[in-house]
């Protein structure tokens, strides 16, 4: 410590000043001398920790922060009546899909049983058009006035015709709208309730959802033509969506990610999981992967990644299948939140400041049915029912490594900062390093040969130029695969990306910048001074993106990080190998097939920024770094 | 034995006849979505007397009081203050209009209601006053009404004309009104409205009272109205409502209903004070029915029980012969002239938009007198107001706009515009609305929850359009006042547990700024050999 | 914009942005935004005042309308008040702006024309903190190009006009009132660079108290005039009165807002005193170090107003930043322009993140705003703190090997 010390303490005589500035110099050169090593370790302590962090050990998600709620302390009123009444309700509903009805005649079916229990029932058609195909519906929706309340607050209930299974590959949410109109005819017999009851059986996937919401809200889309609802809509705090495909279940899974990563209070999802433990008696899972880890057979695809002979040696450890098991959750994670479409018909909620989840009834062979999962739904109701005010405490930036461990903000965020961190002191020492430039001592010096340094300027503005440039291109890339004519052809979309790939090259045939890289001692070099940028630059979006968004913040991280801040190689050959390699970096996204499509429709349909951040930053990022490689 | 309490109740009875009346009634008819409206009526009449004068307040002394029947607590608070006319409501739920139709006490919105018309010219003003009366009421009917101040009260005269008449003290009455929607109404409340009643709830149709079925109905509502009648007296009525629904307990499938079964009681005695005292039932048009005991004569498909003569307990009851089918369209003619929605759009905390949609259901064109009575959170832009008839924009159906804008932290906004519905249109009116940032002392405890709006009024206007410029009372018709439900809007919250925080890092941040410049500015400029000694100074 | 590149280059801008706000319908989200258009320079709350005004009412009574009468009476009378009206006047506006920053850099160099043109111009009609305010139709951006116009009237002595424009800007904000004294000196002294060479005020100090009456005569006119359009004096608290009170504590980009939504109201009043009193702390210093190039004083309070002003939008800053590209020869002094840039890069973007993620999605609250804004604190801190250093230092002369110019 004291030798530490010793290193900074100048020599006590002379000018307090000169004391201060050569301490300064001294811990300036020490930090510069070391600037690479640093941020070799920050990267490394950035990847390492999103490595980790299925491990890390993490508080039970047991604790309800909102003392209101009360969850699993009723006891349920759902019986075996109502549950025969689900079962009739299902026979007519299989009915209607044997007789593959339109869906006029379904939502006018559901519109009848509603009003048969004396609801406010209406239904409500619309047409969705985008570039990559239209969808039209009719939603069915009914209205409980609650007892003695003015009516100013509801609760949702939902279930989407289409089941979530496979994204809405046409699997029927059958016994969850059965189970929806079952609950209409058994609350309506009971005075408690605080808030009005919606609900809501919503056509297609998310498209009937997504019309619905926009009406009750006043909200218009110009691609989208709806009906106005006949009921008078009010503030919503709680959505529950129901979605049951199978003839049974042996789980509930809980799917929460809702469009651009804004995920529900934690509270609601505490309080499912302990109500569908203690009331219904039912386990909960995050979303449709079991935890048996005692047969490390079914481990989900990290466990098959494995080669067959490791598996039985490195499986029968304890901590690698926890690890398998929770990585596995915090993968499926990433992957709803990056792509930001969310993860079922509960995401659309979101925007609108609605806390809403999906509970999803995994097909099995039993033991559970319309019993538990009524007492569960009835009892998440009454909790919900039992809220004062809006769920607030900010418990929305969180992540289930499980569903009984999640992970604080404070435990995830650092990862991608460290990373973003390490870009910018990388970028930073790039940018001061440009601003100087070395000459060899002449003989006239003296005869110690030492480096004299002398400051050279930094062609900034062609340089801001260029960035702006390629911002721009992401702007037409944008505008072109939101036309039809690319969004619907892979092949097209294809050759936009040779297009675009070939751009640098015509910029670094172009005179000027070729001539902006003359004379090095005067002048850096566009190349150095545009790479610099380019790494502060994304390492600011990544930072700040990783509050909206920690997956998609991480993605780009692990995209963008290392990739953009390694040295080009020198060789001619390699330069061009390099040139591929961040041109298929960039634009690759458009060669897989149906990406685009995805994205277009999601950001066409429900607004997702996926579309535009990949285009206007993403994509203009790299193209910068194949610049500086085509430059250098 | 029974001679010496029937004697004195003689007694009671004459002393009582001598210039006070009282009597009650009860109105029981079946909604067609099965649900029963109850309407309790009680009426306490004093003859020959008069509102105080204000004036007379400059004497401390007022004349004594002695009541036998009028309610002694309410008649001191309204000489207090010289009330001439008072209307408190407190009702809970949501009426339902379009299914139920008018109800037979116009005064249905939801919350806590106060309105009142004061003469002017007292020692004290029409305000101060105004406080005084609510915070006495306040202590009477245990309701947070004195929560109603300067933020809530309004005088929208057009929709609140007097019931009664004013007396004619060549001074000026003005009204006061205000509401408050979050008002939860429960026993608390009752218990204060039957101490008021001759009989309190021991005797008489006041028996059927029973909190706990009350309070369980679907809607209920209570109101007490003081008015002034030149060829009457002054007249205190005082009414419950409420709507209960026979079919929502269990799996029952009839809309039966007895005393028993809606208030758990039957009448066992009659009020020995009360000079008429009937029970009246709504004869359904529909169905095979069996009401039982007969009544004593029928007007107009009622059928009226009259208690005074010759009674036994009684426990009135209709039984139906088939199961109830709920209607899966809606009841046509529709009950009402118009019916409306009112919504608040938008899903921003900081911003909205105001809509209201009116369906006029004659076939011919009636003028809609809408009034908003918005606290100052929720701040209107006028100059956004748009109606839609049929998806058209079409102004030119409003008319005689008068608003009163909102004064931060002082007043709220008094909204009055005259809408024209064409006959069987759909009309849509639309206003954006900015909604404030409080501070941070201003939010109430559940700050999450949102601000409860007061619900709007709807009056049909039966005559031609009028100007709202010079509101002289008379020209106005009166239409029946229509209530929309309360609304709920959620305005963005600071956080609570961080004022130091905040200050401390606003005042360090500013104090680093002025400081750093001060430096650069005041301090002076030295050259330095890095090896040696200062050389230059500027 | 005399060379005829940096003429097309002005030509393209104008055109893009007529476009920008006429064809597509970029007005209508931003016209919302807090950043971008506060309470006393919203677009939508102007013409609510008409509205009112026109129906009867008087607009000053609510607490809705808190512009100046000259506006009410300008936008009710003279001008139009649709939207496609108001986008061009206010392209055109940003066009003066740019114009008159170009012939205060013309006045500074004494030239008629400069390679530079240009690149100034550029610096006013491409810089998104102007940009997008005017495209919010925030009067804002009026305020920026009435007070360009009268440093330009004031860098060519023109002192009538240089004092009326001041008037009128200090009727339209209350807090421009801190860039008069440095005008005054502007206007009888020179607005040639002399930061390198610094010497006592050389100026006819005996013009001062004409000039002083000149410019109380035409704010009084104006008050008059004011008083007249709503009869009465309603509209000073409204106006004056709200820069001083913070009735509304709609979020900005300021320092204000929410520390006075924090505040305990029994010590509200004495903060707004210290608030309001700090502002004019600057100006006598300020003029005083600066006083052989009262222009760069005129910069330098400009920087002031942009970061402690009462309800500033992000144009208030944005002025300032284009103020720099007047000032070359402190450019090699500055010491991390980088960081600054970056500084206000993650300011930029987090605050409208950050604003999205309280009032829209809800998930974030109030603090994570505030943080943002104290971001842009910082880095608007950080540039003037530079500017004022480089400004001071260039005095000294290059660096040579071997020293090291410090303060102390």
């Amino acid at each position: 410590m004291d030798r530490l010390l010793a290193k900074f303490r100048a020599p006590k005589t002379g000018n307090p000043h000169l004391v201060r500035i050569q301490r300064r110099d001294k811990i300036i050169a020490l930090v510069t001398a070391r600037l690479r090593l640093i941020v070799a370790l920050l990267f490394i302590a950035g990847y390492a920790w999103m490595l980790i962090l299925p491990t890390i050990p993490t508080e039970t998600t047991d604790k309800i922060d909102e003392n209101a709620l009360l969850p699993a302390q009723i006891n349920t009123q759902w019986n075996w009546d109502e549950v025969h009444a689900a079962d009739r309700y299902l026979d007519q509903l299989e009915h209607l899909r044997d007789t593959n009805a339109s869906s006029a005649e379904r939502a006018l079916y559901l519109q009848t049983e509603f009003l048969k229990l004396g609801l406010d029932a209406s239904t409500q058609s619309y047409t969705f058009s985008t570039v990559v195909g239209d969808s039209t519906g009719v939603n069915a929706y009914a209205l409980l006035a609650a007892p003695r309340t003015p009516g100013a607050e509801a609760i949702i209930i939902s279930a989407s015709w289409q089941s979530r299974t496979g994204e809405g590959d046409g699997t029927l949410n059958l016994r969850g709208v059965a189970t929806v109109l079952s609950m209409a005819s058994f609350v309506r017999r009971y005075s408690h309730w605080a808030k009005d009851l919606v609900f809501v059986v919503s056509d297609g996937y998310l498209d009937g959802m997504q019309a619905w919401l926009s009406a009750y809200h006043g909200v218009s889309q110009p691609n989208l033509l709806a009906d106005n609802l006949d009921i008078a809509t009010s503030v919503v705090w709680v959505a529950l969506n129901v979605d049951y495909p199978g003839h049974s279940f042996s789980h509930l899974g809980i799917f929460h990610e809702g469009l651009n990563g804004r995920l529900p209070n934690q509270d609601l999802l505490r309080s499912f999981r302990r109500i569908s433990r203690q009331t219904g008696g039912s386990p909960v899972i995050l979303y449709d992967h079991i935890d048996n880890r005692d047969n490390h057979k079914s481990l989900g695809m990290l466990g098959s990644m494995l080669p067959s002979w490791l598996q039985t040696p490195i499986l029968s450890i304890p901590q690698v299948r926890k690890y398998i098991y929770h990585a596995s959750n915090v993968l499926q994670h990433a992957n709803y939140q990056a792509r930001g479409i969310g993860s079922g018909t509960h995401a659309l909620f979101h925007k609108y400041r609605i806390d809403a989840f999906t509970m999803y009834a995994l097909p099995a062979t039993g033991p559970h049915g319309f019993h538990t999962l009524g007492k569960v739904l009835e009892s998440t109701l009454r909790t919900a029912n039992n809220m004062l005010e809006r769920l607030h405490a900010s418990l929305f930036f969180y992540m289930l490594t499980s569903s009984d461990f999640s992970l604080k903000i404070g435990m995830f965020l650092p990862s991608v900062i460290c990373v973003s961190v390490a870009m910018m002191f990388h970028g930073l020492g790039i940018w001061t390093s440009a601003g100087w430039t070395q000459i060899a001592a002449t003989a006239t010096e003296l005869e110690k040969s030492k480096i004299v340094v002398a400051r050279r300027i930094r062609p900034t503005l062609p340089v801001l130029a260029i960035m702006a440039m390629t911002h721009a291109v992401g702007a037409v890339l944008f505008y072109l695969v939101n036309t039809s004519a690319i969004a619907t052809s892979s092949f097209r979309q294809v050759l936009v990306g040779l297009v675009i790939a070939t751009l640098p090259m015509v910029l670094s045939a172009n005179p000027k910048v070729a001539s902006a890289q003359q004379d090095e001692d005067t002048q850096a070099t566009v190349a150095v001074t545009l790479k610099a940028l380019n790494i502060c630059l994304a390492s600011t979006v990544i930072s700040i993106l990783s509050v909206l968004n920690f997956s998609l913040a991480a993605s780009l991280a692990v995209l963008l990080g290392v990739t953009l801040c390694i040295p080009i190689p020198s060789g001619s050959s390699a330069k061009w190998v390099a040139y591929v390699a961040y041109s298929a970096l960039g634009l690759g996204w458009l060669a897989i097939p149906g990406e685009v499509e995805r994205m277009v429709w999601g950001w066409q349909m429900l607004g997702v920024w996926t579309c535009p951040i990949v285009c206007m930053i993403y994509t203009p990022l790299v193209l910068q770094a194949v610049i500086v490689c085509k430059l250098t | 034995m029974i001679l010496l309490p029937t004697l004195c109740l003689l007694f009671l009875t004459v002393a009582a006849v001598e210039n006070e009346s009282f009597s009650e009634d009860v109105a029981l008819r079946t909604l067609p979505d099965g649900r029963v409206a109850t309407t309790f009526t009680f009426n306490t009449i004093l003859e020959k007397e008069a509102p105080r004068d204000p004036r007379t307040l400059f004497d401390d002394q007022d004349e004594s009081q002695h009541y036998t029947l009028f309610p002694l607590s309410l008649g001191q608070v309204l000489r207090e203050y010289a009330v001439t006319e008072l209307h408190l409501t407190l009702n809970a739920g949501k009426w339902d209009y379009d299914k139920w139709g008018y109800p037979s006490e116009p005064d249905v919105g939801s919350g806590a209601s106060l309105w009142t018309w004061m003469a002017d010219g007292a020692p004290n003003s029409i305000d101060a006053r105004w406080s005084g009366l609510r915070n006495a009421l306040a202590g009477l009917f245990c309701a947070s009404l004195g929560t109603l101040d300067e933020q809530r009260t309004t005088s929208p005269v057009i929709p609140f004309a007097p019931e009664g008449s004013l007396p004619d003290w060549g001074i000026p009455h003005r009204l006061r009104h205000a509401s408050l929607a979050s008002e939860h109404v429960c026993t608390e409340n009752l218990t204060p409205f039957l101490k008021l009643l001759p009989c309190k709830g021991l005797s008489g149709i006041a028996s059927l009272l029973n909190p706990h079925r009350l309070f369980d109905a679907d809607w209920h509502g209570m109101g007490i109205h003081v008015l002034w009648d030149p060829a009457v007296g002054v007249q205190v009525r005082m009414t419950f409502q409420t709507v209960t629904n026979p079919l929502r307990a269990g799996n029952i499938r009839k809309e039966d209903w007895s005393f028993r079964s809606l208030f758990d009681r039957r009448i066992e005695r009659v009020c020995p004070v009360a000079s008429s005292s009937q029970v009246s039932v709504g004869l359904p048009s529909r169905g095979m029915y069996n009401l039982k005991p007969e009544p004593h004569h029928i007007t107009d498909n009622m059928g009226h029980y009259d208690l005074t003569k010759d009674f036994e307990p009684m426990d009135v009851s209709i039984k139906w012969k088939n199961a109830f089918e709920y209607l899966l369209e809606p009841i046509t003619p529709h009950p009402m002239p118009i019916s409306f929605r009112r919504m608040l759009h938008g899903n921003s905390q900081d911003r909205g938009q105001l809509v209201v949609t009116l369906d006029n259901h004659l076939d011919n064109a009636i003028d809609i007198l809408y009034l908003e009575t918005m606290p100052w959170m929720v701040q209107f832009y006028l100059h956004t107001m748009t109606v839609e008839h049929n998806g058209s924009v079409d102004n030119t159906l409003l008319s005689n706009l008068s608003y009163i804008p909102p004064v931060p932290h002082a007043q709220p906004a008094t909204f009055q515009v005259i809408v024209t519905l064409p006959a069987q249109a759909h009309i849509k009116l639309s206003i954006d609305v900015t909604k404030a940032f409080l501070r941070y002392t201003e939010h109430p405890p559940d700050a999450q929850r949102g601000w409860d709006l007061p619900p709007a009024v709807f009056m049909p206007l039966d005559a031609s359009p009028l100007d709202a410029k010079n509101e002289t009372l008379t020209t106005y018709p009166r239409g029946k006042r229509i209530y929309s439900s309360p609304m709920l809007v959620d305005l963005a919250t600071p956080d609570f547990s961080m004022p130091y925080n905040v200050i401390i890092f606003s005042c360090s941040l500013v104090a680093f700024l002025f400081g750093t410049i001060f430096n650069l500015l005041t301090r002076k400029w030295v050259v330095l050999k890095l090896d040696g000694e200062k050389e230059k100074e500027e | 914009m005399q060379t005829p590149s940096s003429s097309a280059v002005a030509v393209g801008l104008v055109a893009s942005r007529l476009l920008l706000a006429t064809a597509t319908s970029a007005t209508d989200y931003l016209i919302h935004d807090h950043q971008l258009s506060s309470p006393l320079t919203s677009f939508r709350n102007l013409q609510e005042g008409i509205y009112l005004f026109n129906h009867g009412i008087n607009p000053y009574s609510g607490g809705v309308f808190r512009h100046s009468p000259l506006y009410l009476s300008l936008f009710a009378t003279v001008l139009p008040s649709s939207k496609t009206f108001a986008s061009i006047l206010w392209t055109f506006c940003d066009v003066v702006g740019a114009w008159a920053l170009v012939k205060i850099w013309h006045a500074r160099q004494n030239v008629s024309s400069t390679p530079r043109d240009g690149l100034i111009a550029a610096s006013y009609l491409l810089n998104p903190y102007l940009v997008l305010p005017s495209l919010a139709l925030s009067t804002s951006s009026l305020e920026n190009t009435l007070t360009l116009l009268s440093v330009m009237f004031a860098a060519q002595g023109r002192a009538s006009a240089a004092l009326l424009l001041m008037a009128v800007q200090f009727h339209l904000s209350l807090s421009t009132l801190i860039l008069i004294p440095p005008l005054l000196m502007l206007l009888i002294s020179t607005p040639a660079s002399s930061l390198a060479l610094p010497k006592p005020f050389t100026g006819s100090t005996n013009r001062l108290p004409a000039l002083i009456i000149e410019f109380t005569a035409y704010a009084l006119g104006l008050t008059a005039a004011s008083t007249l359009v709503c009869n009465g004096f309603s509209w000073v608290p409204q106006t004056w009165g709200a820069t001083l009170t913070l009735p509304d504590l709609t979020p900005n980009p300021g320092l204000w807002w929410y520390f006075f939504t924090e505040m305990f109201d029994h010590f509200r009043d004495f903060f707004l005193m210290v608030f309001s009193v700090h502002l004019l702390i600057y100006v006598a210093p300020v003029c005083v170090k600066f006083q052989y190039d009262p222009l760069f004083a005129t910069f330098v309070l400009a920087g002031v107003l942009g970061i402690f002003k009462a309800y500033p939008t992000l144009s208030d800053p944005g002025l300032f930043i284009s103020m720099i590209s007047l000032f070359p020869e402190i450019y090699p002094h500055l010491r991390h322009p980088l960081v600054t840039a970056l500084l206000h890069l993650h300011a930029a973007l987090l605050l409208p993140l950050f604003h999205q993620l309280w009032l829209m999605q809800g998930t974030g609250n109030a603090n994570f705003f505030y943080a943002s804004t104290l971001v842009f604190a910082c880095g608007n801190g950080a540039a003037l703190i530079d500017c004022v250093r480089a400004g001071l230092r260039l005095a000294i002369g290059k660096e040579v090997e071997g020293m090291v110019v410090i303060q102390e």
